[in-house]
């Protein structure tokens, strides 16, 4: 029932999607940019839930009130992204000015071949990171995601890659975390975001810019169980084409205390939760979590 | 590619028997081990394991058997029975 729902209402918008994809790549950046405007006013007007949603985060993270410009700008954002993936996903991704911090960091870990977990967000751009790891292939970077499948946006996007599906490892299968294994085993990198829970999926609450949110506590204890280092990123748009991606190391190894789990992995939940907050902060129009937990029954019965 | 299993079924039922417990133990589920449906779903609606559990039970029979489990092993992760037919066929301890 629950891959009706998710399917259903997007059906019709494959081809839309297509037809927009085509007209951004045949355009250019510079000028079909200027679409984003009539589309970000027409979801002004139209979207109802999602506009509650970035109202309730924009007012706990700006401390007032949003404008009806905040919430413009919150969308001008997140759309700016996925506009961008076109071209990232397609090979453009030397057309954007993308600065890196903190990647002595992320190839010190690597050096140790251990392998690591690129824990994520919905904070920013993945793509951004994701092309570089395409593209340059000294950093090979898989992705546990939810294939085409599961999302029109993502079916059309990912058909601009032609080897993008070896890079994704789907979630809620028995061999998803044996995949997942597999790679780290040869010294690889595995894209997580650690900010949404599913279904049946194991959760720790945190206090999340003052509102308690239940955060997933499988990235972790994957961590801890293949004895592996965690790795922080943050692709943040920055406006215009200019992105920033943030890697800091979290953990070299995680402790895992029998028969206390979940308390041997809070410490590390918090402190990921901490640096969501740090970057929220700094780049307060860049979360593009646009979904309520008080969905979480319906969302899906994925389990990781 | 169902492994042929050894005709002394008394022997199959010790291993099902040694892994029902293996899992029950590796993953302190609150379940009798003898309790396990050799032939009922592992993953998800049967046992109710995710795929971290299933990491964690691949774990315990490298441990314990010598036997990597792989991605493309996903038939032996369907059921108990088919997971011990696995561990008979490639074991090395």
């Amino acid at each position: 029932m629950s891959t009706g729902w998710r399917a259903q209402p997007e059906r019709g918008s494959r081809r839309l999607i297509q037809v927009m994809t085509w007209i951004t790549l045949r355009l250019g950046r510079s000028v079909t940019r200027w679409f984003l405007y009539p589309i970000c006013l027409y979801f002004l007007v139209f979207s109802g839930g999602t506009q509650r949603i970035s109202r309730e985060y924009l007012q706990r993270i700006l401390k007032r009130p949003p404008g009806w410009k905040d919430v413009f700008r919150h969308y001008h954002a997140f759309a700016s992204t996925i506009h961008d993936r076109v071209y990232l996903l397609s090979g453009r991704h030397r057309y954007f000015d993308i600065r890196m911090e903190g990647a002595s960091a992320l190839h010190a870990v690597l050096a140790q071949k251990r392998g690591c977990i690129l824990l994520g967000s919905h904070l920013g751009s993945f793509e951004v990171l994701r092309a570089h790891g395409l593209f340059d292939q000294q950093l090979p970077i898989t992705v546990i995601m939810h294939e085409a499948a599961a999302s029109n946006l993502n079916a059309v996007l990912h058909s601009l890659h032609p080897d993008i599906r070896e890079r994704i490892i789907p979630p809620g299968t028995p061999d998803t975390m044996l995949a997942v294994k597999e790679r780290l085993d040869r010294g690889e990198m595995v894209g997580i975001l650690g900010d949404r829970v599913f279904g049946g999926e194991k959760g720790i609450t945190c206090d999340f810019l003052g509102k308690p949110r239940s955060f997933p506590e499988g990235p972790f204890l994957l961590a801890a169980l293949l004895q592996v280092p965690v790795v922080l990123f943050f692709g943040l748009y920055q406006g215009g084409r200019q992105y920033e991606i943030h890697f800091e190391p979290l953990a070299d190894g995680i402790h895992l205390d029998r028969g206390r789990r979940s308390d041997s992995l809070r410490p590390w939940v918090e402190r990921y939760v901490s640096r969501v907050e740090h970057y929220c902060r700094l780049y307060p129009y860049n979360w593009f979590n646009f979904y309520d937990h008080s969905d979480d029954a319906r969302a899906s019965h994925t389990v990781v | 590619m169902a492994p042929p299993l050894e005709t002394g079924s008394s022997t199959q039922n010790e291993l099902e028997q040694d892994l029902a417990r293996l899992i029950v133990e590796s993953l302190r589920l609150e379940v009798l081990p003898a309790s396990i449906d050799p032939s009922a779903a592992l993953f998800g609606e049967g046992l109710g394991l995710d795929s971290i559990d299933m990491l964690e039970i691949a774990l315990a029979l490298s441990k314990r058997y010598g036997v990597e489990l792989r991605s493309e092993n996903r038939a032996a992760l369907a059921s108990l029975r088919a997971l011990t037919a696995h561990i008979a066929q490639h074991r090395t301890r």
